[in-house]
């Protein structure tokens, strides 16, 4: 090679200094700050194309795009320079010249019509300098297009206290905040309904009023129901466990409360800056409600202070902002005082769950009955969905005889609930492990043997239809049952210590996108810019609320196109920049948006090799892209550095660009809701806690943690931990002392962090993540969710742990040290003893029918892993539905293999007298069907 | 939050404190006194009872010295942990809300805390729906809303764990204001009503704290119930102390069941009296103070079992004794 | 009907001077009496490195260092500590070069969302001066102050005990992956050189 490339040949000087204007280019292949090319990290290669990476799943489609440079590797997340030096920036950080204070006036009535606004006060008190209300913003807007329930400022009425009813932004913030006390409103008092049984009920003016689709005069906002499989098998079970539940509502707790900068530039765009879990949903209902088209609007979200599915609704002050700004003239800025945050809630529904589960004697799960009444607070929010997931999200990884739902959601006068880490499948999963566990206990068989038997294979079908294609649910539970010497632990502690076992199920990426029709639009688009210095600049709109998405978009990249990740820029703000994205929820954007981001790389990939064909004489498929340089497979010394192969591209045509998408494939049932819990794959996993319990005092101490989880393929383990740990914790809390309290005149009590119990670092266990890697045929290099199906083991881990412990079952959360005291004083009494530690500790009590169940079971599992292990390599690829267990056959429809054979989504009339709390709305009819408001 | 408006004052020393409090009373303006601010400044972002003026004690030297037998209002507790006061004193110190907090709270700001409600440590929005309580009423002459339809008595509950331990050492308080310093012991300090809370006068603040010197062979523990190891208030809280050998010397005080800290003498006199037998000692003395105790439903966990644990929690504070 | 009675804002408190060294330099703000340090720090002096998480004491992403002490500066009125050093999360490093324990958050995973991060780097760079082979209990103790809701503090444990060997000098700090500001090599090699073995 010469004297490197140069922009202009021949003009440098001889003397080495640069000529003005006419400067060097970088040298090629300059890029990282290592100017050593690395060599190919065969053990990062998969095994399947000659390298070194064991793959016990068996190969993946994007083995051959492996380079060895990234995936794999623990990684600190690439912005993680910009939160320790304190440069990140988050909602209130975003200081704009000339900005005013923005505050929000708040209901201080539960539920209430506003009669008469006067803001001729708020508007003579100098330095305000713009006021708005409900009259100001009077479409519509909600996260779901179904339910667009909600408003900038209450429109007619108030529906829970800090409810938003007016605003106003003024020079300063004691001035805003003096300005609130200002405004004269006229209200009508109306009767609040706090208890979600009550929702259920008829009443004179419904919360919210859905025309001819409102049922009879009720709060219920969605109600399900759903039948599958033979309900016969339920009759007559061997053994059987029923568990009713009160769960409290809890909150995100993210340690950012909500900020938003609203501004409208000259050029009359709106600038709007929001910490945003899924700026898109933000950017279309600004649109909606500003009557703005969504091309004049920017959304540039900030860095977010923690989202957990808080920050994914677009929220009403983000509309205050910009109706304020766009009165005003002037920038506004608006930062939530922490009760407001609570205010505005969306946190994980309080929940009344019943569950009832059989057995046969062979230790089948022939049914699985759940009840789920939900108390959706004030608005809609995500409760559609919240409505299905608490049913079918229960279902697997089990085959079950045959599944019952019902569940329903009602309006109450509480500040809305909406979706949280492990959205809908947290509640009731806590409640069905733990009434196995209530039935391993009945039979006398381990509680773990007892899953492995039932557990769905690879590549099948579950009860409701959706499909599971990676399933490392086995391997899970193994691995844990190892590290945690379950055997040897396993009712053989002393009273007060527990161990306890817990499984989960999610889904990666909702199947769905909710806004527009899969088929005419992908989930996740990404786009990739490689302009002549070399460096790679991605576009995707994922929002980095500190899972670290931005980083797994960059590493693929990197790691299709062989670059230190240094050279990868991700771009992810700016609405105008990013392509439409739905964000970050549902666990979605590891597998979508680096699948999109793989096949944009590709793209590039592709067109660097035919220029170094072009250049090198070789065919691609005998090139390697390696570390800033390409070379012939059979000779490493012929190749040419990455910047010449990107520069020879580039002739005629300037910058590569490219575009990658994804959608998930078709898939699933056809039935009502089916499209609810579906998605491309799914993650599983399995927790064994273990608890110190003073039984004196009630006080619960998880000690220990095995984690295990399902993640398909760590592209980054540093970040896979961090999510099971950080997972671990939020569960912590929720199963031992979060919980949003509602005092008796139905207020809020504890909208702080003080009385809203996080845990502390002393409350943390020793928690030991293990990642079992099931390669996910369709996961980005195998990858699937990290993010929320890690939360949902540890709450019945922790209480069969519990259990294991002392000996009793617990079925309200949290278990705070009053109501653990109260279970101990009540069997305390009951079976006559002086002291709480003379209670007896749970052992097994083997008769020989539970010794033979016990080995018929090892047995299964013994043979179920075999089968497992064929169809996970897809050496089987026999179909394998739900029910096989049973005896059906999976080629034919299960309906026309037995009589009875249910599959439906409303109940037969004989059905309607026993169903369960929340199965009680369908008892009501629509307003369409009683001859109301057509 | 925003801070409502007020002037900071920083005399420099104690005479210079009390002049200002004899001005600010004289030209009847109110004020309070901040020592570390953990406690007040937060009631203060809530705005909650908030004065015109507040005196800060920061500046003044000297009154911050630590030592076995005195000890100065202005010890930040941090300086209490891990230092030579008695034991019992550090433990109580270190189990204070979060290590953050105890490096600027001090020892006169917890003896002093303010007493704590549900109802009560709320913003003002919050109370504002609830049209007030009793406590902070805003000239509403508001009713209690712990225990409706009483109005007279505040029964927030005072939630500090240093005070216990302090009064079964035999501590004594230094009050010092416009009118001189007075000398009282600790358990006399406390007035059994939420909202005048203790014997502070107008113009009044606690200078230090000083034990006697058989406070020094005295042993015993602090027990505080929470839900968490951090940043929570007591639920209930038990502190013992005895001389070794002689039962007679036994006292206990409880916290945070109540609006006020108590040593509980008269129950510790009836069981001694009946002749000390260890185990069946302490079993009868739990059952006499847990029945004295009355905690009402104003913090994070139910009161009849924050009353049941008191039970447990003297158990566990006599289990050291030999 | 509900109550009417609420706390006046206006008229604002008297201003005074209030000096202080803030990382290091000499800053001079006009600040109202009743002012706290996070607002001043915040909205006067601007380093917005200090966060504000619950404005209460109760999730520590407002710490600094004061004197030598993480404090939260969301409890502490700036009157009360004029005159004295304070640390943000700004001063931590040394001109371009990164302190220890930023590095160690980066690398070992200790920062996830990052809003907390500041005030964990605080009260642990406040023990690591103190102590520079804490132990783990004395790592919980210096950080039970700090909310954290990602990652479940046990990835923090790490990045401080990482931190604390390079205080000790038992390991080399600041890896190249993690260093915003690397040397540029002035002139590269024309082409990333080959690794032994390959060259022809």
């Amino acid at each position: 090679m010469s004297g490197g490339y140069r922009q202009q040949p021949n003009s440098a000087r001889k003397d080495g200094k640069r000529v003005a204007g006419k400067q060097v280019f970088p040298p090629p292949g300059a890029g990282g700050s290592d100017p050593v090319m690395k060599e190919r990290d065969l053990n990062f290669i998969p095994e399947s194309v000659g390298g070194k990476e064991p793959q016990p799943a068996g190969s993946h489609i994007h083995d051959r795009i492996r380079t060895g440079t990234i995936v794999g590797k623990p990684l600190p997340l690439v912005d993680s320079n910009a939160k320790v030096t304190g440069q990140a920036w988050y909602g209130d950080d975003v200081r704009l010249a000339n900005e005013s204070i923005g505050k929000i006036l708040r209901s201080p009535h539960h539920y209430a019509k506003i009669i008469s606004i006067d803001t001729s006060k708020v508007e003579a008190l100098p330095g305000v300098i713009a006021v708005a209300t409900g009259a100001d913003s009077p479409n519509s807007f909600g996260v779901l297009p179904v339910t667009k329930d909600e408003h900038a400022m209450a429109v007619e009425k108030v529906r829970h206290m800090g409810d938003l009813v007016a605003c106003v932004s003024a020079i300063d913030e004691a001035t805003a905040i003096e300005a609130l006390g200002l405004f004269e409103i006229e209200w009508e008092i109306l009767e609040p309904v706090f208890d979600p049984k009550k929702g259920l009920e008829d009443t004179d003016e419904p919360i919210h009023w859905r025309g001819k689709y409102h049922l009879a005069k009720t709060n219920v906002q969605k109600r399900v129901f759903q039948e599958f499989g033979d309900r016969s098998l339920v009759e007559n079970p061997f053994s059987s466990s029923h568990g009713k539940w009160t769960m409290a509502g809890v909150h995100h707790g993210f340690t950012e409360p909500h900020a938003v900068v609203a501004h409208w530039d000259p050029n009359g765009r709106l600038q709007l800056y929001t910490p945003q879990q899924v700026p898109h949903y933000t950017h279309r209902a600004l649109s909606t409600v500003l009557d703005v088209p969504m091309h004049q609007i920017n959304v540039i979200r900030t860095f977010v202070g923690g989202g957990f599915g808080g920050k994914s609704d677009p929220f009403p002050h983000e509309m205050c902002a910009a109706i304020l700004a766009r009165k005003s003239g002037r920038p506004v800025r608006i930062t939530f005082d922490r009760e407001e945050v609570y205010w505005i809630n969306r946190g994980r529904h309080p929940s009344n769950i019943e569950v009832k589960m059989s057995a046969d004697k062979e230790g089948r799960i022939s049914g699985f009955d759940i009840d789920a009444l939900i108390d959706g607070g004030g608005f809609a929010s995500f409760g559609h969905v919240t409505s299905y997931y608490n049913g079918v999200l229960a279902t697997a990884p089990y085959e079950l005889g045959s599944f019952h739902y019902t569940g329903a959601r009602v309006w109450t006068n509480k500040p809305a609930s909406g979706a949280m880490r492990g959205h809908g499948a947290v509640n009731t999963r806590c409640a069905v492990e733990v009434g196995l566990d209530e039935m391993a206990e009945q039979m006398n068989v381990d509680p773990i043997d007892l899953r492995l038997a039932n557990l769905l294979p690879p590549h099948s079908r579950t009860i409701t239809g959706f499909r599971i294609t990676s399933n490392g649910m086995r391997e899970a539970l193994e691995r844990v049952r190892e590290g945690s010497d379950w055997d040897n632990k396993f009712r053989k502690l002393p009273l007060g210590k527990g161990i306890g076992i817990g499984c989960g199920f999610f889904i990666s990426g909702s199947g769905l996108p909710i806004h527009w029709d899969p088929n005419r639009f992908p989930h996740a688009t990404v786009h990739i810019q490689v302009d002549m210095d070399g460096g790679v600049t991605v576009h995707t709109g994922a929002a980095d609320i500190g899972q670290g998405s931005t980083t797994a978009v960059a590493q693929v990249v990197s790691e299709v196109l062989a670059l230190p990740i240094e050279m990868i820029h991700v771009r992810s703000h700016e609405s105008d920049t990013s392509p439409v994205d739905l964000g970050s929820y549902s666990s979605r954007v590891t597998f979508m948006n680096a699948n999109a981001a793989i096949r944009a790389a590709l793209d590039i990939r592709e067109k660097l090799l035919d220029a170094a064909w072009d250049i090198l004489g070789y065919h691609p498929n005998t090139l390697i892209i390696n570390d800033r340089r390409i070379y012939y497979k059979h000779d490493p010394a012929i190749g040419v550095s990455y910047l010449q192969a990107l520069h020879k591209a580039q002739e005629d045509k300037g910058a590569l660009i490219s575009s990658g998408s994804y959608r998930s494939p078709p898939m699933g049932g056809v039935h009502k809701g089916a499209a609810a819990g579906l998605a491309p794959a799914y993650s599983f996993s399995a927790y064994v806690a273990e608890v110190d319990v003073d039984i004196e005092l009630g006080l619960i101490k998880c000690t220990n943690v095995w984690a295990a989880h399902d993640c398909g393929k760590a592209l980054n383990p540093l970040a896979v931990k961090g999510q099971i740990i950080g997972s671990c914790h939020m569960g912590l809390g929720q199963v031992l002392s979060e919980k949003m309290v509602y005092g008796r005149t139905g207020h809020l009590q504890n909208a702080n962090l003080l009385e809203y119990k996080i845990p502390s670092i002393h409350e943390m266990p020793h928690v030991e993540p293990i990642i079992v890697e099931s390669s996910d045929p369709e996961g980005p290099f195998g990858a699937k969710e990290a993010g929320e199906g890690p939360l949902l083991p540890i709450l019945p881990a922790v209480v069969n742990a519990v259990y294991d412990a002392i000996g009793i079952r617990y079925n309200d959360l949290p278990l705070t040290p009053d109501i653990v005291f109260k279970g101990v004083e009540k069997k305390r009494k009951k079976l006559n003893l002086e002291e709480a530690t003379d209670l007896p500790s749970p052992r097994f009590t083997h008769g020989p029918k539970s010794i033979e169940l016990q080995k018929a079971l090892v047995k299964r599992s013994e043979e179920h892993k075999k089968r497992d292990l064929a169809r996970q390599k897809t050496e089987d690829t026999s179909p394998y539905v739900n029910g096989v267990l049973f005896g059906f056959d999976p080629n034919i429809p299960l309906e026309d293999q037995v009589e009875g054979w249910r599959m439906a989504t409303e109940p037969d009339p004989e059905q309607l007298a026993e169903l369960g709390l929340a199965g009680k709305a369908w008892l009501k009819k629509e307003q369409r069907h009683m001859g109301g408001e057509e | 939050m925003l801070m409502p408006p007020f002037i900071l004052h920083h005399p420099s020393s104690v005479e210079e404190a009390c002049s200002i409090a004899s001005e600010l009373i004289e030209r009847g303006e109110d004020f309070d006194w901040v020592s570390g601010g953990t406690d007040l400044l937060a009631n203060y972002k809530w705005r909650i009872n908030t004065k015109p003026n507040v005196i800060s004690l920061s500046k003044i030297p000297g009154i911050d010295t630590v030592s076995d037998l005195e000890i100065g209002c202005m010890a930040r507790l941090s300086n209490l942990e891990g230092s030579n006061v008695h034991p019992m004193i550090a433990e109580a110190a270190g189990k204070v809300a979060s290590s953050l907090i105890r490096k600027s709270a001090t020892l006169g700001g917890n003896l002093c805390l303010d007493t704590r409600c549900f109802w009560y440590n709320q913003s003002e929005d919050w109370r504002r729906s609830i049209e007030w309580c009793h406590k902070a009423d805003c000239g509403t002459g508001a009713d209690c809303r712990v225990i409706p339809n009483q109005n007279t008595l505040c029964v927030a509950t005072y939630q500090g764990d240093i005070a216990p331990v302090l009064m079964v050492l035999g501590a004594s308080v230094h009050l010092i204001g416009p009118n001189g310093e007075r000398v009282i012991p600790l358990s006399e300090f406390y007035q059994l009503d939420g909202m005048k809370k203790n014997v502070l006068e107008n113009g009044e603040f606690l200078l230090k704290v000083s034990l006697p010197e058989d406070s020094l062979s005295r042993v015993g523990s602090y027990q505080k119930l929470r839900v968490r190891d951090s940043w929570d208030f007591p639920e209930a809280g038990v502190a013992a102390s005895w001389i070794e050998g002689d039962r007679s010397s036994i006292k206990v005080a409880t916290t945070a069941l109540e609006s006020i800290p108590r040593i509980h003498t008269e129950e510790v006199s009836q069981i001694i009296e009946q002749g000390w037998d260890d185990e069946k000692s302490v079993k009868s003395l739990a059952g006499v103070i847990r029945k004295s105790v009355k905690p009402v439903n104003n913090t994070a966990l139910p009161p009849n079992y924050r009353r049941s644990v008191v039970r447990v929690l003297i158990k566990r504070a006599f289990s050291q004794m030999k | 009907m509900v109550g009417t009675e609420y706390v006046s804002m206006t008229p604002k408190a008297a201003k005074e001077i209030w000096s202080a060294k803030v990382n290091g330099e000499s800053v001079e703000e006009l600040i109202t009496s009743n002012a706290i340090l996070l607002d001043v720090l915040r909205d006067q002096v601007g380093t917005l490195g200090v966060k504000r998480g619950c404005d209460l004491g109760t999730c520590g992403c407002c710490t600094v260092i004061i004197d030598g002490d993480a404090r939260l500066s969301c409890l502490c009125l700036a009157g009360q500590v004029s005159d004295s050093e304070i640390t943000t999360v700004e001063g931590l490093s040394e001109g371009a070069h990164l302190a220890p324990i930023q590095t160690c958050f980066a690398e070992h995973g200790g920062s996830q969302c990052g809003f907390c991060t500041p005030g964990f780097l605080l009260s642990a760079q406040a023990l690591l001066e103190e102590n520079d082979s804490p132990t783990d209990e004395e790592i919980s103790c210096a950080i039970e102050g700090n909310l954290c809701r990602c990652t479940g503090y046990q990835q923090i444990v790490d990045s401080i005990k990482a931190a604390a060997e390079i205080h000790r000098g038992e390991s080399e700090p600041v890896p190249p992956a993690s260093n915003p500001h690397p040397n540029p090599h002035p002139d590269g090699p024309e082409e990333p050189s080959m690794p032994p073995g390959h060259a022809r």
